[in-house]
């Protein structure tokens, strides 16, 4: 009995253990840490280098609405508002200058991303984990969020030509025949008013290309549209919000604000092609687990993995046999080289997220 | 003039030392009283003397401590109480109910509180073990014929304590304020208000109105974390005394030559071992096992959240929480039956048992052939509970249709 005691006691406390780390080490410590590294390597008067070395590991986050929302992205995004490290290695870099009409103080980032501005691991933050999962607004889909506030008439055409270009073909095609939008149309198919907010593009875009694959006995008829106007269609439907997530834009529907980026002489600009930052990038070690990001991204809603998944394109089961890695690798980062005329969406992967699904996919033979 | 100094400093540091290090032993017995017990008699006076251990007979027969004896499903229950207290404690000092916030203090005890995720998952996984655990435990009572004479009343407290247990983990279920929870407890409450005449008014006194809504989840909260632990509380304490007052565990008679095993007033010759420490090492070993097997399960498996609680937006299929999902089932062939009818009939079976019990054998033992009737009944409406449980777990989808579980389901999901 004794004995026994021993080795659960022990094996208890090992797993306390294990318990303190998983708590203690996290995901965001690499890139602050990479993020304070490079700024005290290009700090170079005493003034930058006590600033540098002042920076301290911690979460950080944006409150905003009175403190009642509350979004944790800079915590890895660090570089966000310091122009020094424009062109930077990905969650550090500056942000765009549009952030110069948008502070993120008051705008937040959640409000034209997407995401879980809460979380702190890149799984759930960018809406790809086990919690509510609905990836952020990527490459073209942006010009949804851009549209919500802006509408088509006070930005330069191009920022909003996909959803213009959207509600054109739902009126060539007549989904209002079967779908209602604000009160409109038909009603043999759902009402499409807040779909926007009730699923994730991803999804919508699985669902535009053959209904029957995602949702199994639908009615829907297929529609041969081509993957740009499948993209297109997407976009606008991403515009058509419920009055929850109208409200969330509220705040930010305000006076048009001007703010300068803080005129930056804190750090020395990058030089292009620093070896040394590149020795950063790699030291940077980015976790990307592709099964996860398989079922997160949205993947599995058009393609089937063993027995679960959609049937909307190909099941991947034995995918390695038939595609290499670099192979994979030129289609998920450009559908269109690969199966010209397919249907397979533009997912605006980066290069860590192809290289994980790749790998993932490479072992499925 | 120097000397004696130096050595009367050594003395004093020599006798300091010796002190410290009697220290650890002193506590020892200001704490313990007496050495470590090793005769008969002071393992006894460990028992009686101490206050936690007290609640134990200083001797027990030694077949009370063989696993298949009890399966230690009982004192699982209690372990299961005792972490659901301490990790609710922790919860408690994060958590806000109220319907703007809650949601989010969930996503940060996920996400950002140190220990928060551990402490999250502990709490539900165990929420979900004592379920499992109090419903095996009042099976093994009812399977060995423990709740018969003189132990009639402490089932009926038992069967009190099922209820809180269920109510405990339903009033939980609510404050994460999800998707998930938000229509599960809108479902279990309907169920509720299927009850005739009283039903919707008990419905809308839970709540705090007609839909679930901020009242619903202060009262909800107020109940999980004061009301329904104290009483349970105090319930449990009462439970675990009358199981010594009523004569420890059940135990078969000896059966004389000649004689009815009925009218057998002496207990079995059966070897008997000291409390301490044979009795109290068993437990400590099953609340080892037991909090191993918690905390791999919590560092491994996140208990479920959805999205925010979203009331424009149903899910479909709705699922009450699963312990009630076999009500689910049954209102979906008739709303009285399910709501009211089977529970009530359920309800005063299981308190009316030890008093229509009028067999007297079969005390102690494992699926006692004396008792044939009685175990195929029980076993019956066992299996009709899990078949349905299992049928609205698994096999039901949007609208409550039938599914297989590999079948995918129509609509959106």
């Amino acid at each position: 009995m004794e004995k026994w005691l021993g080795a659960f006691g022990l094996t208890l406390t090992l797993i306390l253990g294990w318990t303190l780390w998983d708590a203690s080490v996290q995901e965001w410590q690499r890139y602050q840490g990479a993020y304070y590294r490079e700024a005290l390597r290009r700090a170079q008067k005493g003034a930058q280098k006590a600033w540098a070395s002042n920076l301290r590991t911690e979460i950080k986050q944006l409150q905003l609405n009175g403190n009642a929302t509350v979004e944790r992205c800079v915590t890895c995004h660090l570089g966000y508002d310091n122009p020094a490290f424009q062109g930077f290695v990905a969650p550090l870099r500056t942000h765009s200058s549009l952030l110069k009409n948008h502070p993120p103080e008051r705008f937040g980032c959640v409000g034209c991303h997407g995401g879980e501005g809460r979380a702190v691991t890149t799984l759930e933050a960018h809406g790809e984990g086990e919690v509510a999962a609905k990836p952020l607004l990527r490459g073209k889909y942006m010009q949804a969020a851009c549209y919500n506030c802006h509408g088509t008439k006070t930005l330069p055409p191009q920022a909003t030509d996909s959803v213009v270009r959207g509600r054109e073909l739902v009126n060539r095609y007549m989904c209002l025949a079967c779908h209602k939008i604000d009160g409109e149309g038909g009603e043999e198919g759902p009402d499409l008013s807040t779909v926007g907010s009730q699923r994730s593009w991803t999804w919508i875009y699985a669902h535009t290309v053959r209904p029957q694959g995602v949702v199994a006995g639908s009615t829907m008829p297929v529609f041969s549209l081509k993957r740009d106007e499948i993209q297109d269609v997407t976009i606008f439907l991403m515009t058509l919000l419920d009055s929850r997530d109208r409200l969330r834009y509220l705040p930010l529907l305000a006076r048009r604000v001007v703010r300068e980026l803080p005129a930056e002489e804190r750090l020395a600009a990058p030089k292009s092609a620093d070896p040394e930052e590149l020795k950063i990038a790699s030291r940077i070690v980015f976790t990307y687990d592709g099964k996860k990001l398989f079922h997160g991204a949205g993947c599995n809603i058009c393609h089937t993995i063993g027995i679960s998944g959609g049937e909307v394109g190909p099941a991947l089961t034995y995918i390695g046999r038939k595609r290499n890695s670099e192979n994979l690798e030129r289609l998920l980062k450009d559908p269109d080289e690969i199966l010209p005329g397919g249907k397979m969406p533009q997912l605006y992967l980066n290069n860590l997220q192809v290289k994980a699904l790749v790998r993932y996919l490479g072992e499925r033979r | 003039m120097r000397e004696p100094m130096i050595s009367d400093v050594y003395q004093k540091f020599a006798r300091g030392l010796v002190s410290a290090r009697q220290l650890p032993g002193r506590f020892y017995r200001s704490v313990f009283r007496g050495s470590y017990p090793t005769t008969a008699r002071q393992q006894l006076a460990a028992v009686v003397n101490n206050l936690i251990l007290h609640v134990h007979p200083t001797r027990v027969y030694s077949r009370s401590i063989k696993a298949q004896t009890t399966l230690g499903l009982g004192l699982i229950c209690l372990y299961l109480f005792i972490i659901e207290w301490i990790t609710g404690i922790f919860l408690m000092f994060y958590y806000e109910p109220s319907t703007g916030a809650a949601y989010g203090r969930i996503l940060d005890l996920n996400y950002t509180i140190m220990f928060g995720r551990v402490m999250r998952n502990l709490h539900r996984w165990a929420a979900e073990a004592m379920v499992v655990a109090v419903a095996l435990h009042m099976c093994r009572v009812f399977y060995t014929g423990a709740y018969k004479p003189p132990r009639e009343f402490n089932w009926v407290l038992g069967v009190a304590l099922l209820v809180l247990t269920l109510a405990l983990s339903f009033t939980g279920y609510l404050l994460p304020w999800d998707q998930l929870s938000f229509w599960a407890v809108t479902v279990g409450t309907n169920i509720v208000s299927y009850a005739p005449v009283l039903g919707p008014k008990l419905r809308f006194v839970l709540l705090g109105g007609d839909s679930v809504g901020s009242d619903a989840l202060l009262r909800f909260y107020t109940l999980h974390v004061i009301a329904i632990p104290a009483v349970a509380s105090l319930m449990i304490n009462y439970h675990i005394w009358r199981v010594i007052k009523d004569g420890g565990l059940a135990h078969p008679f000896e059966k004389r030559a000649g004689e009815d095993e009925a009218a057998a007033q002496t207990a079995r010759g059966d070897s008997v071992v000291p409390t301490f420490p044979q009795v109290v090492y068993a437990e400590l070993l099953v609340f080892l096992v037991l909090m191993i097997g918690l905390m791999v399960a919590s560092l491994l498996f996140n208990a479920p959240l959805e999205e925010e609680a979203n009331p424009l937006r149903p899910n479909n299929p709705s699922k009450a929480p699963w312990y009630f999902l076999g009500l689910q089932e049954l209102v979906g062939y008739s709303a009285f039956w399910g709501g009211v009818g089977v529970p009530t009939l359920l309800m005063l079976y299981l308190l009316a048992l030890p008093y229509f019990d009028r067999i007297p054998r079969g005390v102690g033992v494992w699926f006692s052939r004396e008792r044939l009737a009685m175990i195929n009944f029980w076993t019956l409406i066992l299996l009709g509970i899990l078949v349905t449980t299992a049928l609205g777990i698994y096999f039901r989808g949007p609208n409550w249709n039938f599914y297989w579980p590999w079948e995918n389901w129509p609509g959106p999901h």
